[in-house]
C-alpha cells in the first residue's frame, strides 16, 4: 500500500508537469488550430534560461521565476512573429511541419548555446523532503501540483469571464466571424503563443527543480502529447487533468510492470483512447461541414 | 511554336512517360550510375549508397504522405522493423537473403495494419501523433523482446550473397541498392497512374468527396499504409545491411523528420520530388560542411564535434525555408524553369 501511495504521489507530481505542458499545447490548438510540435523544446529552453539566471544573476526564487516568465513570453512572441505569422493561411500540414522544423532547430541549439551535460537548478527550494504520514514528498513536487491546480482555476476563469479570453474562444470557434466583430486574430494568436510558452515553461522549470536539466528534456513534450490527446486537443482544462492521469498511469505501469512499460504506457493509452473517443475525453466532437 | 501539352485519350493521360527523350535520358542516367562505382572513391560511393537506400524509404513515405495525404511521424518504426526482420531471418535463422527481404517487407506491412486500423477514424494531426506513438512503442517492444532481437545489443548483419552473386564489395552492394531503388521507383510511378493511385490522390484532396465517388476509404487508407510500410521496410533492411549492424540506436527518431524533410524539399506527392529531395537532403550536411571548411578550420572542427546537432538544425531550417518560400518543392521549381524555357520571353 505504501509503495502504491508513493507511486501515486510521484505520478501526480510528474503528471502535473505533463499537465502544464499539455495545457500549453491546448492553448495554441484552441486559438490557432494547430499542434505545436516545438512545445517540448520551448519548455526546455525556458528551463535552461531559468538555470542561467540562477547561476549568473541571482539564485533567489522570485528573481528566477520572474526572469523565466519574461523569457518565456519573449520566446513565444518571437516564435509567433518570426516563424508562425508568415505561415498564416497556409494549409495545416505546412504550418505543423514548420513547428516540427522549429522543434529540431531549438533542440539542437541547446548543445551550442549551453552544453550537453545535465545540470541541477538550485534555488534553495524544491529538493527538501517532507513526510506526509509515511510517504516522503519533495516540496517541489507539492508546489507543482498546487501550481497546476491554481493555473487550472485561473485559466478557467480567464476563458469564462475576461474579455480577452472570450475573444480567444471566438477566434477558435470561427475566425472569420471574430474578425468581423473587430477582434484581431493575429493579436490573439500572439497572445496564445506567449501564454502557452509561459504555462509550459513553468512546467519545465518545475521539472528542472525536482529532477535535472539535460538536452533530453524536450522529451517532456512527447510525454505530454498523450495527456493533451487524452483530455482533448481543444480542452485546456481537460489537458491539465489528462496530464495527471498520464503521470499516474505511467508511474504505476513503471512500478508494477517494469521500466520498459513506463516509457510507452502513455503512448499505449492514447492509441486506446483515440480508438474509443477520437476527440479526447473532454474534447468537442468535430462536426464537419461538407 | 508549341502552345501546350495536350492529351487526347485517357491512355495518353496515364502513360508512364509522355515523351521519348525522357526514356533516353533516364537510360543514360542508369548507365551512368552503373559506371560510377568504378569511378568514385569509397567515400563518395558511400553517399551514393545512402542516397539510393534513402530514395527507397522516401518513395515509401511518399505513397502514404504524398499521395494519400496521411501524415506519418513514425516511419522510422517501419524502417527499424524491416531492418530487424531481415537481420533476424538472415543472421539468426540463416535463411535465404531473398526471403529476408521478403520478410523485411511483410513484417512492417503487418505492423502497419496494427497502426493503420485505429488510425482509420483519425484525421490529420491525431494520426501524426498516433504514428509517433507507434514508433516509440516499437522501439520498446524491440528492446524488451530479448529472446528474438538481442535487446540493446543488436544484431550484426553480413552483406548478402544471392544465387552465387556476392554483394560483399561496395560496388556490388551499390548495384543491389540501385536495383531496389529502380524497382521501387517503377512500382510507385505505376501505383500513381493506376486506379489505386487515383483513389489515393482523391482521398488526399478531399476524403468526403472521394467517399461519395465510391472509394472505400478504409480499404484504400489501409492499402496505402501497407504498401508504404512494405517499401519502407525494404529500405530499412538495406540500411541495416549498409550499417552492418542493426540496433535501435541506429534508427533515431531524426530519420522520421529527415524523411518528411525530403518530401517537403522535393515536392509533396511526386516521385521525382522524392528522388530530388533525397539527393539534396543527403548531400546537404556534407555540402554545408565543405562550404564552412573553406572559411576556417575552426568551423570544420565544430562540424566534427556537433555533427548530429548541426545536421538536425539544417533539416529544420530547410523544412521551414522551403515551406515558406517554395512550398511546391524542387519539383515545383523545376516545373517553373521548364515553363520559362518553353515560353520565353513571354511569361505565359
Amino acid at each position: 500500500m505504501q509503495y502504491f501511495m508513493q507511486l501515486l504521489i510521484s505520478g501526480l507530481a510528474i503528471g502535473a508537469i505533463y499537465g502544464l505542458i499539455a495545457m500549453g499545447f491546448a492553448v495554441i490548438y484552441k486559438s490557432t488550430g494547430l499542434v505545436n510540435f516545438a512545445q517540448g523544446e520551448m519548455t526546455m529552453i525556458t528551463a535552461y534560461i531559468a538555470w542561467t539566471i540562477s547561476t549568473t544573476v541571482s539564485g533567489n526564487v522570485f528573481v528566477v521565476a520572474l526572469g523565466a516568465i519574461v523569457a518565456a513570453v519573449v520566446l513565444g512572441l518571437v516564435i509567433e512573429r518570426v516563424v508562425m505569422r508568415p505561415m498564416l493561411g497556409e494549409p495545416v500540414f505546412a504550418t505543423v511541419m514548420v513547428t516540427i522544423g522549429l522543434a529540431v532547430i531549438l533542440r539542437s541549439s541547446i548543445n551550442f548555446i549551453w552544453d550537453a551535460y545535465p545540470h541541477g537548478l538550485d534555488v534553495g527550494f524544491g529538493r527538501t523532503i517532507v513526510r506526509i504520514g509515511s510517504i516522503g514528498v519533495r516540496t517541489g513536487q507539492i508546489a507543482v501540483i498546487a501550481t497546476l491546480l491554481l493555473l487550472l482555476a485561473a485559466i478557467w476563469a480567464f476563458f469564462r469571464y475576461s474579455k480577452i479570453g472570450v475573444a480567444m474562444r471566438a477566434v477558435a470557434a470561427d475566425d472569420r466571424t471574430a474578425l468581423l466583430m473587430g477582434i484581431s486574430a493575429t493579436r490573439v494568436h500572439a497572445l496564445a503563443w506567449a501564454a502557452s510558452s509561459v504555462i509550459a515553461g513553468i512546467g519545465g522549470v518545475f521539472f528542472a527543480l525536482s529532477y535535472d536539466l539535460s538536452p533530453a528534456m524536450f522529451q517532456l513534450g512527447l510525454k505530454a502529447f498523450p495527456a493533451t490527446i487524452l483530455g482533448g486537443l481543444d480542452a485546456v482544462l481537460g489537458s491539465g487533468l489528462g496530464g495527471l492521469l498520464i503521470g499516474i498511469t505511467e508511474n504505476l505501469a513503471g512500478g508494477y510492470l517494469g521500466s520498459g512499460m513506463k516509457e510507452v504506457a502513455g503512448f499505449a493509452m492514447i492509441i486506446v483512447v483515440l480508438m474509443v473517443r477520437p476527440f479526447g475525453i473532454f474534447g468537442e466532437r468535430d462536426i464537419e461541414r461538407v | 511554336m508549341r502552345t501546350g501539352d495536350f492529351k487526347q485519350t485517357y491512355d495518353e493521360l496515364v502513360t508512364l512517360v509522355d515523351s521519348p527523350p525522357v526514356w533516353l535520358w533516364s537510360a543514360l542516367l542508369v548507365a551512368g550510375l552503373v559506371v560510377t562505382p568504378f569511378v568514385l572513391n569509397s567515400y563518395a560511393l558511400s553517399f551514393l549508397m545512402i542516397i539510393l537506400i534513402t530514395v527507397v524509404g522516401a518513395l515509401g513515405l511518399n505513397i502514404l504522405t504524398g499521395y494519400t495525404g496521411l501524415i506519418s511521424l513514425g516511419h522510422v518504426g517501419f524502417l527499424v522493423t524491416g531492418a530487424y526482420a531481415y537481420a533476424i531471418l538472415v543472421s539468426k535463422y540463416h535463411m535465404h537473403p531473398l526471403l529476408g527481404f521478403l520478410g523485411a517487407g511483410v513484417v512492417p506491412a503487418l505492423a502497419s495494419l496494427i497502426v493503420g486500423a485505429p488510425s482509420l477514424r483519425l484525421k490529420g494531426l491525431y494520426l501524426a501523433i498516433t504514428t509517433l506513438a507507434f514508433s516509440f512503442i516499437i522501439n520498446t517492444v524491440i528492446l524488451e523482446a530479448r529472446w528474438l532481437t538481442n535487446g540493446a545489443r543488436g544484431i550484426s548483419v553480413q552483406r548478402p550473397e544471392i544465387f552465387g552473386l556476392s554483394f560483399d564489395s561496395d560496388a556490388a552492394f551499390t548495384y543491389l541498392c540501385l536495383g531496389f531503388a529502380i524497382l521501387t521507383l517503377f512500382a510507385t510511378l505505376n501505383i500513381r497512374r493506376s486506379r489505386v493511385g487515383r483513389a489515393f490522390v482523391a482521398i488526399r484532396d478531399n476524403d468526403t468527396a472521394a467517399r461519395v465517388m465510391g472509394i472505400n476509404l478504409h480499404a484504400y487508407k489501409l492499402f496505402a499504409f501497407v504498401t508504404s510500410a512494405f517499401i519502407t521496410g525494404l529500405s530499412g533492411a538495406l540500411y541495416g545491411i549498409y550499417l552492418s549492424f542493426v540496433s535501435v540506436e541506429g534508427f533515431p527518431f531524426l530519420l522520421s523528420i529527415e524523411a518528411l524533410a525530403i518530401l517537403i524539399v522535393g515536392g509533396l506527392g511526386s516521385a521525382l520530388g522524392a528522388v530530388l529531395g533525397t539527393i539534396l537532403i543527403v548531400l546537404l550536411p556534407e555540402a554545408t560542411r565543405f562550404a564552412f571548411s573553406l572559411f576556417s578550420a575552426q568551423m570544420d572542427a565544430m562540424f566534427t564535434t556537433g555533427a548530429q546537432e548541426l545536421k538536425s538544425m539544417l533539416y529544420g531550417l530547410v523544412i521551414i525555408l522551403f515551406l515558406r518560400f517554395q512550398p511546391r518543392g524542387l519539383v515545383g521549381a523545376w516545373h517553373d524553369i521548364r515553363r520559362m524555357w518553353v515560353n520565353w520571353p513571354l511569361r505565359y
